[in-house]
C-alpha cells in the first residue's frame, strides 16, 4: 500500500515574536494509506483544527514536513498552492462554507469552472455527483433554502467533484442533528468503499469516529494512541472508542 | 472602572481599523472642505456682484448650495453607515458581556460627534488651503476673473460649521438610537442572507418598459424646454428619477440573470460567482445606483456646461468686434511690439480732425476694404462684408457713425465726411492714423496685446464697458460675466463627482467585512489570486459602470435643454473633453475603491 498523506515531525506554535506562545502541535507523525477512512480524535483544544488547517494548506506548520500525494505542501506558494487546492484536496467544514449567493448547483460547479472545463462536461459531472450524494432535487436552491444536512452534502459534492486525492473534514457533522449526521457518514463510508476515496476526519464525537477504519488520538499536540477497527461492527467499535476516550483523556 | 473600560473600548476599534478610520476621516474632511469652498463663493455677495453683471447669479449660487447640501447629506449618510459597520460588532460583543446599552449608546454618540467635529475642523483648514490653491491655479488657467475671492471667509466658516455640526448631531443620535433598539444578534451578524427575488415575469417586463418609457418622456421634456418652461423641468425630474430607478430595478437585473442562465458564459472561471454577487448586490443597491446615475448626470452636466461657458467666452468675443485689436496713432515702439505678433491682416486708415469734425481718407478704404461683421442672429458662422470706400459713399451717414465708434471718447467731435486724397491733403487740421489688426488667434495672443490695448484705452479715453470695437475690452466684459458660471459649473461638477463616487466607495467598503468570508472560501476551493483580483475588479467595475452609463445617456439627452433654450451655443461641441475629464476622475475613484476592497477581502 502506498501512503497518500505523510506527516513528519510537524510542530505548530501560535503567537508572533513578542506575543505569548501557544504550542498547538508538538510533534505529530502519521501516515494515511490510499483508500483509507481515517479519524483523528481529541478533546477540544487538543490541536485537531490546527492539524487539519495545516493539511488543507490554510495554515503552515512552524516546522516539519507534510506530503500529500507526493507534494510537499509546506513548500507550495502562489498559483502552485491554488492549483494544489483545486486538484489534490477537497474539504468540508463544520459550518459548510457554501457561497450564499450561488445556487447549490453553481456552488458544486465552481471548482470545475476554475479549470475552464466545457459547460457540457461540467453539467454532466454535477449531475453525477449530486445523484451520488442524493441532492439532485435541490440543485436550483440557494443554501439559505435547504437543511443543514443538505448543505453539508452539497459541500461534500463541491469538495469531491474535482476527484481530489483526499477528502478532509473538520467536524463535518458538528452542526447536524444526529440523523443527518448519520446519513452523511453513511454516504462517506459508501464513497470510501465504492469509489475508493481516501477520507480524513477530525472529530471529538465518538459516533462520527466509529465510522472510520482507523483512529488516531491526539492530546497535548502529539498523537498518543491508535485504534484499528479491523472487522469489528460499528457499534462494538463505538464502545471500544468510548472506553479509549475515557482512559486516554483522563 | 466603567470609564476606563469605555475608553479602552473606544480606542480598541481605532487601533484595529486604523486604515478604515483613515478612509472615513478623509472622506468626511473632503466633504467639509468642498462645502466650505463653495460657501466662500456663495457667501460672498461682494465677489458675486463684482464678477457678474447678472443679479440672478446669487440665486443660482443659492440653488447650488441647496443641491450641494442634499448630496452632502446623502454622502454623510453612507459614510455613517460605514462607521456603523466598523463598530457594531464590537459594541454588540460588549453588550453581550453585560455592558449597559445606555453607556454604549453614549459612547457611540460621543464617538460620532468627536470624529465629526475633528473632520469639520480639518475640512475647513483644508478648504482654506485648497481655496487659495484653486484661486491661484485654476483661475489663471482659465482666465477667470475672480475679484474679492478671499480664502478666509468668516461667514463661510460659520455656515459650514453649523451645517456639519447639525448633521453629525443628527447621525450621532441616530447611531445611539439604533444601537439601543437593534437586537444584539442582528448587530453581531449583519450579514444579510440573500433571498431569492420572486418577480412576476410579466410585471418585470412591464417594469423594464415603464422605465424606458419614463426616461424617454423625461428626455423629450428636456428637449422641449423652450415650450414647456418650468413644467418641463418638473416633468423631467419626476420621470427621469423614477425611470432610472425602474431601469436599475429591472433592466440591469434582467441582463445579469440572463447571463447567469447562459452556461457558456456563467460556467467560465469565476463568472458564476461574480454574477451571483452582482445579482444580490444590485437589488440591495437599486436606490443608490439610480441616485448616482442622476448625480452623475448632474455633475457631468455641470462640467460640460462649465466648459461650454468657457467656449462661449471665445465664441461671443469673436463675433462682437470687427477687428482683433486697434491702435490709435501708434508710436514706433508700439509698432515694434505689434511686429512680434502673429498677424493675418493689417489695415491703416487716415483721418483728420478739423473744427471738431472727423474726415476720413476714402482712398484708404478703396485700397483696403473695411471688415465688418454681419450680425445674423447666431454666433456661427461669422460672415464679413468687405466694404470699400465707394460702397461707403453710397451710405455715407451709416458708415461715418460706424467709423466714429472707433474713436473712443467722441463727446467733443462729430462725424464730418469722406475726402478724396486731394481734398484730404489740403484740409487743415490734425492728421491721425488708426491701425486695425486681425490676429491669427485672438484667444492665444490676448495676453500679449493686453498692455497695448490698455495704453490705447487710456489714450482715447475709452469707456471700456460700452465699447465693442476693441475686442479685448469685450473679452474682459464677457469673461467677467460668464466665468462665474464657468467656475461654478466646474466646481460643482467636480465636487459632486467626488461625493457620488465616495458614496459608492463607502457603500462597497461597508460590505467588505461580510464578503471577506466568501473570498476565503474561493481561495480554499483553489481559485488563483489573480482570478480573485480579476473577479473583484469586474464586480466593482460593473457597479461603477452601470450608473455611469445611464448618467452619460442622461447627459447626452439632457444637453438638448441648453440647445433649445439657447443658454449655451453648441452644447454638444467637443463633448468628448468634459466626458473624458469626468471619466478619468471617476475611474480614479473606481481604482481606489477596487484597491482598498481587495486589500480588505483578500487579506491573509
Ligand atoms: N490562531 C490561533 N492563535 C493562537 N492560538 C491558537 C490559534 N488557533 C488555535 N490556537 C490554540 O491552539 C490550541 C489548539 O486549537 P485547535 O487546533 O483549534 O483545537 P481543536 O480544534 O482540537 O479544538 C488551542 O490551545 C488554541 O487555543
Ligand atoms: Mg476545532
Amino acid at each position: 500500500m502506498t501512503s497518500i498523506v505523510a506527516v513528519q515531525q510537524v510542530k505548530k506554535v501560535y503567537g508572533k515574536v513578542h506575543e505569548e506562545k501557544t504550542v498547538a502541535l508538538k510533534n505529530v507523525n502519521f501516515q494515511v494509506e490510499t483508500g483509507e477512512f481515517i479519524g483523528i480524535m481529541g478533546a477540544s483544544g487538543s490541536g485537531k483544527s490546527t492539524l487539519l488547517n495545516i493539511l488543507s494548506t490554510i495554515d503552515r506548520p512552524t516546522s516539519g514536513q507534510v506530503l500529500i500525494n507526493g507534494y510537499d505542501i509546506t513548500k507550495l506558494r502562489g498559483n502552485k498552492l491554488s492549483d494544489f487546492r483545486a486538484h489534490q484536496i477537497g474539504f468540508i467544514f463544520q459550518d459548510f462554507n457554501l457561497l450564499e449567493d450561488l445556487t447549490v448547483e453553481e456552488n458544486i460547479a465552481l471548482p470545475l469552472s476554475l479549470e475552464e472545463m466545457s459547460p457540457k462536461r461540467i453539467k454532466a459531472l454535477v449531475t453525477l455527483i449530486s445523484k451520488k450524494l442524493s441532492i439532485s432535487s435541490i440543485l436550483k436552491k440557494y443554501p439559505a433554502e435547504i437543511s443543514g444536512g443538505q448543505k453539508q452534502r452539497a459541500a461534500a459534492a463541491r469538495a469531491l467533484i474535482t476527484k481530489p486525492a483526499i477528502l478532509l473534514g473538520d467536524e463535518p457533522t458538528g452542526s447536524l442533528d444526529s440523523s443527518s449526521a448519520r446519513e452523511l457518514l453513511n454516504t462517506m463510508t459508501n464513497l470510501n468503499q465504492k469509489d475508493k476515496i481516501s477520507i480524513l476526519l477530525v472529530t471529538h464525537d465518538p459516533v462520527s469516529a466509529s465510522f472510520c477504519q482507523r483512529i488516531l488520538f491526539i492530546k497535548d499536540g502529539v498523537i498518543g494512541k491508535e485504534l484499528r477497527r479491523n472487522n469489528l461492527d460499528r457499534i462494538s467499535f463505538y464502545h471500544q472508542i468510548l472506553n479509549e476516550v475515557e482512559s486516554f483523556e483522563s | 472602572m466603567v470609564k476606563k473600560m469605555t475608553l479602552k473600548l473606544a480606542l480598541s476599534g481605532l487601533k484595529n481599523h486604523l486604515k478604515d478610520y483613515f478612509i472615513l476621516f478623509s472622506g468626511l474632511t473632503i466633504s467639509a472642505a468642498i462645502f466650505y469652498m463653495f460657501q466662500t463663493l456663495a457667501a460672498n455677495p461682494l465677489f458675486l456682484k463684482s464678477n457678474t453683471y447678472l443679479s440672478s447669479i446669487v440665486v443660482i449660487f443659492n440653488l447650488g448650495t441647496f443641491l450641494l447640501a442634499i448630496i452632502t447629506f446623502a454622502y454623510l449618510n453612507y459614510a455613517n453607515n460605514f462607521l456603523i459597520s466598523l463598530r457594531s460588532r464590537i459594541y454588540a460583543m460588549y453588550l453581550m458581556l453585560g455592558a449597559k446599552s445606555r453607556k454604549i449608546a453614549q459612547l457611540i454618540f460621543l464617538e460620532t460627534i468627536v470624529i465629526g467635529f475633528l473632520a469639520i475642523l480639518t475640512g475647513i483648514v483644508c478648504g482654506i488651503i485648497l481655496t487659495q490653491l484653486i484661486s491661484r491655479l485654476l483661475i489663471k488657467q482659465l482666465d477667470l476673473s475672480l475679484i474679492h475671492y478671499s480664502p478666509w471667509n468668516n461667514q463661510a466658516i460659520l455656515v459650514t460649521l453649523i451645517f456639519f455640526l447639525f448633521i453629525f448631531v443628527f447621525f450621532a443620535l441616530k447611531n445611539a438610537r439604533k444601537l439601543v433598539y437593534t437586537p444584539i444578534l442582528k448587530l453581531l451578524n449583519q450579514e444579510k442572507t440573500p433571498v431569492r427575488a420572486h418577480k412576476n415575469p410579466l410585471l418585470w417586463g412591464g417594469e423594464i418598459i415603464a422605465g424606458i418609457v419614463l426616461l424617454a418622456i423625461g428626455y423629450w421634456a428636456l428637449a422641449h424646454l423652450d415650450k414647456l418652461n418650468v413644467n418641463g423641468i418638473f416633468m423631467a425630474i419626476i420621470t427621469i428619477v423614477s425611470g432610472s430607478y425602474f431601469v436599475f430595478d429591472s433592466l440591469f437585473l434582467a441582463i445579469i440573470q440572463s447571463l447567469q442562465h447562459r452556461p457558456n458564459f456563467a460556467l467560465k472561471r469565476l463568472h458564476s460567482f461574480t454574477l451571483g454577487q452582482l445579482n444580490f448586490r444590485l437589488r440591495d443597491l437599486t436606490k443608490l445606483l439610480a441616485m448616482i446615475s442622476i448625480m452623475f448626470a448632474l455633475a457631468l452636466g455641470a462640467i460640460t456646461v462649465g466648459i461650454g461657458f468657457h467656449r462661449d467666452i471665445a465664441t461671443i468675443t469673436n463675433v462682437c468686434s470687427d477687428y482683433d485689436f486697434i491702435l490709435h496713432d501708434p508710436s514706433t515702439r508700439e509698432l515694434d511690439q505689434v511686429n512680434n505678433l502673429k498677424l493675418t491682416d493689417t489695415s491703416v486708415y487716415h483721418y483728420k480732425i478739423a473744427s471738431n469734425k472727423v474726415y476720413w481718407l476714402v482712398d484708404d478704404f478703396n485700397l483696403k476694404p473695411f471688415n465688418h461683421v454681419i450680425p445674423n442672429g447666431s454666433f456661427n458662422p461669422i460672415k464679413y462684408s468687405h466694404v470699400t470706400g465707394k460702397q461707403m459713399l453710397k451710405d455715407k451717414n451709416q458708415w461715418l457713425s460706424i467709423l466714429q465708434s472707433y474713436l473712443g471718447d467722441t463727446s467733443t467731435i462729430l462725424p464730418g465726411g469722406f475726402l478724396s486724397k486731394k481734398e484730404f491733403e489740403t484740409k487743415t487740421g490734425k492728421e491721425h492714423i488708426i491701425n486695425l489688426y486681425v490676429l491669427k488667434n485672438f484667444m492665444a495672443e490676448k495676453n500679449q496685446i493686453k498692455p497695448l490695448v490698455l495704453a490705447d484705452n487710456k489714450k482715447i479715453k475709452l469707456d471700456v464697458n460700452r465699447d465693442s470695437t476693441q475686442k479685448y475690452n469685450m473679452f474682459f466684459v464677457i469673461n467677467g460675466m460668464l466665468s462665474g458660471f464657468e467656475f461654478m459649473g466646474l466646481f460643482l461638477g467636480i465636487a459632486f463627482l467626488a461625493m457620488l463616487a465616495s458614496c459608492l466607495m463607502f457603500k462597497i467598503l461597508s460590505g467588505a467585512n461580510n464578503d471577506m468570508h466568501r473570498y476565503q472560501i474561493l481561495k480554499q476551493i483553489g481559485a488563483r489570486h489573480q482570478l480573485l483580483e480579476y473577479s473583484i475588479a469586474q464586480e466593482i467595475g460593473t457597479i461603477f459602470l452601470l450608473p455611469a452609463l445611464l448618467g452619460v445617456v442622461h447627459v447626452l439627452f439632457g444637453l438638448q435643454m441648453f440647445k433649445v433654450t439657447n443658454l449655451i451655443y453648441e452644447p454638444y461641441k467637443n463633448l468628448i473633453i468634459p466626458i473624458g475629464i469626468f471619466l478619468v476622475l471617476y475611474a480614479f475613484y473606481y481604482l481606489v475603491t477596487d484597491f482598498i476592497y481587495q486589500k480588505k477581502v483578500l487579506r491573509k
